[in-house]
């Protein structure tokens, strides 16, 4: 439509034609013939005979092949700009007033009759400058609730629920991108074909869970196909007091490994962000996991699945043991909770020597993490920290200090600054 | 060690010669002294062997002046012969564990002196006056 | 005139028998306490004798729950993991005895001791080094393994007198050189000004002033036996025993009415609350301090009867015969307790006989139960 107007409109500026008159043509031996010539009338002249796609299309035109190939997608491309952006029908370079276009036809009593109205000297300017910032590439702006992990990308965006299956709604479920990627495979007939890859994990942050992979030739298809796939394929898991794991655990996919620790309350979760997003799903709250290996992100989030699916609660350890687990707390003053107590218990006599009584081997299945060394801080070790220790001792409790006299009086002074007091109340006096 | 304490490393010559002496520490215009045993020949700021107490010469919100003294090790020290400075010869003679240092009497002496010549003369220029 | 106000009226007189330097102050709007201290009598060995002692620790009724409750005053700047260990029966047994021994170490409760005499003495008079220096000069002795009681603390004043400090100045220079966490060297506001302090009992803080002045003071100081009085009285005239029950002020508390004489409301409300096994210790503390009771024969036969059994947190669903002999004695025991020696006789009375027909209910209940399951 837009084109259609913008050849028109060239075609209404210039309605004259003009039969143009040729004064003073040569007289070449004629008797006085009176001369016309035609000249071509230019209706349609060379900025009207495409329409405006076309015309940019012309500019910044790249082959199908260098298309595929990715080119003319560098800095220096030309962008398409919409020039009817910033017009309006009825002002132009000369600013008229139209009654019944750009003014209604009687204001009041009075009817309105076509007038000139002074010029806009500026309104090419605005134009140019409006067209100018058409031309930035504008950067999608996200909310920091609703951003990802980086920028404007999918992964760690959520999607909102699965699709409802039947008749049953996913009520309280909230999906999270963990990875969108693009996959390139050679065709036989195609050539190189694009797919996208998204994986996708859902929960209602009540303990069930699920994460699903799906796959197709637009991004958005790709996720709604892993949600749905993901609201398939839930799983419940056992949290303890709804904000952690049972005990710390071991586990590995392929060869990527996980070492997971039950934290306290208030801990929160000190893990990858794949992990941490699939635990904001099942509703724990405080975690730390440590990712060892290639950290192949599907392979980190089928390992802590895994590591999960095979947690045991207090009660199955309980019973596996045939012994009391018994919880101490330090704010408790370490108080023994029995937590779980087995059908039968044994006795010291038949434990054999050899068993593993120790909570987090056996948990950890006999593994034991490495305590790493703590070495000195790379100053201590400097030749001068010695000597900036010894300077240091003589101001080393003034904070501390500037803060009692603070809370004693108001302000840095004492008894003594009031025996001799300084310039400012002689200031003040 | 990178500082070694101010309250004495516990090293030392067993037959040096040591003295029980004030060691400044504080800062500027605010003195606070260590009562503690160190070899005789060392400076102030090399690592004494033990501190044996401390002594704030600022009075303090309640006008007090506060020492405090470690008297079983004091006495050990002494047994082992350690000198006593005249400074921390006086504090001990005021809190009573030594006779009362000359010293203290001859400066105690003086300021009565001081101080009646100042009022004596106090008295003269209000007469005049 | 109400029973109630004449009832009023004699615990008003009750206290006024022991503070004879006091004055009476009630106003119309605001009833201000008057302060109680342990001057006359020292109260130290009964309170210290082994049968006041168990007494005291069972009427506390330790619940471990709260005993070890999570407290936002500790060291622990940031809560930990919790500690799992796989324990057999034995092994569980001596945690379990450990626990105790630590609950016994959080419920020690503070002594009921006579208030301190203010001690004076000279060591030596130097008139010659009168003009050596403006200021007093405080020695303390730092000796490592003493005592601070019996830490050797002097001043030299401008006079040239040595003599050792008063109670005052030695606490405060004690404070200075061997500092003991939570006590301030400037006393708190919270107890030098009135209005404060009675805005923490208006709003029944009471364990928290009385951990607080535990740790601010001694407890043979006159401003601890002060405030300690205060907080017990204004806790008996609300009733609020329930805040102080599994902490180690309960005791001292009991300890404290017992030995004015006035536990009369305390009474009233472990009979309102069914314990009447506890009522029958109430008494026999009050036997124990006082010794002027009539039936202090029955008493003791059942303190000793009531001791061995456990703690009921809870009242019992299904009670067993020897449970029901031992709590009608209990009652009769309360019943001669209330007419004889109790000044709020009527509601005593009442609370019992209310006591009586819901426990006569539970007796037929539990007989019923077991007739039914086949237990004669």
């Amino acid at each position: 439509m837009t084109t259609k107007i913008l050849a028109l409109r060239n075609v209404v500026r210039n309605p004259i034609t003009a039969l143009l008159k040729q004064p003073n043509i040569q007289n070449n031996g004629q008797n006085n013939l009176i001369q016309f010539s035609t000249s071509p009338l230019v209706y349609v002249n060379f900025f009207n005979k495409l329409p405006a796609e076309k015309l940019w299309k012309s500019v910044t035109s790249v082959s199908n092949a260098g298309a595929k190939k990715g080119r003319g997608k560098g800095a220096g491309r030309i962008r398409i700009r919409d020039l009817n952006r910033g017009q309006i029908i009825g002002v132009g370079k000369i600013n008229m007033l139209w009654p019944g276009l750009s003014a209604p036809v009687i204001r009041g009593r009075e009817l309105l009759k076509q007038q000139r109205l002074p010029d806009d000297p500026e309104r090419m300017e605005k134009l140019i400058k409006l067209r100018d910032s058409m031309t930035r590439f504008r950067r999608l702006k996200l909310s920091p609730i609703e951003r990802g992990w980086s920028g404007a990308r999918m992964p760690g965006r959520s999607l909102g629920p699965p699709d409802p299956v039947a008749d049953e709604e996913f009520v309280g479920f909230d999906t999270k991108v963990l990875q969108l990627r693009p996959l390139l495979i050679m065709k036989g007939t195609l050539g190189r074909t694009r797919n996208f890859q998204a994986m996708v994990v859902t929960g209602n942050g009540q303990g069930l869970a699920g994460f699903g992979i799906g796959k197709a030739k637009e991004a958005q298809a790709a996720l709604r196909k892993a949600k749905n796939r993901a609201g398939k394929k839930l799983m419940h898991f056992d949290i303890y007091k709804n904000h952690t794991v049972y005990h710390d655990f071991f586990t590995a996919f392929g060869k990527t490994k996980i070492y997971v620790q039950k934290k306290n309350e208030g801990y929160g979760l000190m893990v990858h962000r794949a992990i941490k997003e699939i635990c904001q799903a099942i509703g724990i709250k405080d975690l730390r996991a440590k990712v060892e290996g290639p950290s192949n992100l599907q392979h980190i989030v089928k390992a802590f699945f895994i590591g999960l699916l095979q947690q045991r609660t207090h009660q199955q350890l309980a019973e596996e043991k045939k012994l009391h687990l018994v919880e101490y707390r330090a704010e408790n003053e370490y108080y023994p909770t029995v937590v779980a107590s087995p059908s039968t218990v044994r006795t010291k006599e038949e434990i054999p020597k050899d068993e593993t009584l120790d909570f987090k081997q056996y948990v950890m299945n006999d593994k034991v993490i490495l305590q790493k060394k703590k070495f000195p801080r790379f100053y201590e070790t400097m030749p001068h920290y010695e000597l900036f220790l010894k300077k240091y001792e003589k101001y080393r409790n003034h904070e501390k200090i500037r803060l009692d006299l603070k809370v004693e009086y108001g302000e840095v002074k004492s008894f003594l600054n009031d025996k001799y007091p300084e310039e400012k109340n002689e200031q003040e006096a | 060690m990178p500082v070694p304490p101010a309250s004495g490393t516990g090293r030392y010559y067993a037959l040096a010669a040591k003295s029980i002496r004030l060691i400044r520490q504080g800062c500027t215009n605010r003195p606070f002294f260590h009562i503690s045993v160190t070899q005789r020949k060392r400076l102030n700021s090399q690592p004494v062997i033990e501190q044996l107490g401390s002594y704030d010469p600022m009075p303090n919100m309640n006008n007090e002046k506060l020492v405090a003294l470690n008297l079983e090790r004091l006495k050990f020290w002494l047994g082992q012969g350690a000198h006593v400075t005249p400074p921390v010869a006086e504090l001990l003679g005021l809190s009573g564990f030594f006779p009362i240092h000359p010293r203290s009497y001859m400066t105690a002496w003086r300021n009565r002196r001081a101080e009646k010549e100042r009022l004596e003369k106090e008295e003269t220029a209000q007469s005049t006056s | 005139m109400s029973l109630l106000k004449f009832a009023r009226n004699n615990t008003k007189h009750v206290f006024n028998m022991h503070n004879d330097t006091q004055a009476i102050f009630i106003s119309s709007r605001k009833l201000s306490l008057v302060p109680s201290f342990y001057d006359q009598e020292n109260p130290a060995p009964k309170f210290f004798s082994s049968g006041v002692q168990t007494l005291l620790k069972r009427l506390t009724r330790p619940d471990f729950a709260k005993v070890f409750r999570k407290r936002a005053n500790t060291n622990y700047p940031v809560l930990k993991t919790p500690i799992y260990k796989f324990l057999t029966d034995e092994e569980l047994n001596v945690e379990r005895e450990n626990a105790n021994k630590s609950a016994d170490r959080l419920l020690q409760m503070p002594p009921a001791v006579k208030v301190n005499e203010p001690t004076n003495d000279v060591l030596s008079k130097d008139p010659a080094l009168v003009g050596y220096d403006n200021s007093t000069y405080m020695f303390t002795d730092i000796t490592f393994g003493i005592d601070n009681a019996h830490r050797i603390i002097v001043q030299r004043s401008p006079d040239g007198t040595l003599q050792s400090c008063d109670y005052e100045t030695r606490k405060r220079l004690n404070q200075i050189y061997f500092p003991m966490q939570g006590r301030k060297l400037r006393e708190p506001k919270v107890f030098s000004e009135t209005e404060k302090f009675n805005s923490l009992l208006d709003r029944e803080q009471y364990e928290y002033i009385l951990d607080r002045a535990c740790v601010q003071y001694e407890p043979d100081e006159r401003k601890y036996q002060e405030l300690t009085s205060i907080t017990y009285q204004h806790l008996d005239m609300h009733s609020k025993f329930n805040l102080l029950r599994s902490t180690r002020h309960f005791g001292p508390m009991a300890f404290y009415l017992t030995w004015h004489k006035s536990i009369d409301r305390l009474m009233l409300e472990l009979i309102q609350n069914g314990t009447v096994r506890e009522a029958v210790l109430l008494v026999a503390l009050r036997q124990a301090i006082h010794a002027d009771l009539t039936n202090e024969d029955t008493c003791n036969t059942l303190v000793s009867q009531i001791l061995p059994r456990p703690i009921q947190q809870t009242k019992p669903d299904v009670l067993s015969e020897e449970d029901i002999a031992l709590d009608t004695k209990c009652t009769e025991c309360v019943d001669t307790y209330i007419n004889t020696n109790s000044t709020m006789k009527s509601q005593q009375a009442l609370a019992l006989q209310g006591f009586r027909e819901y426990y006569q209910q539970m007796v037929d209940i539990s007989r019923g139960l077991k007739k039914a399951h086949g237990n004669v």
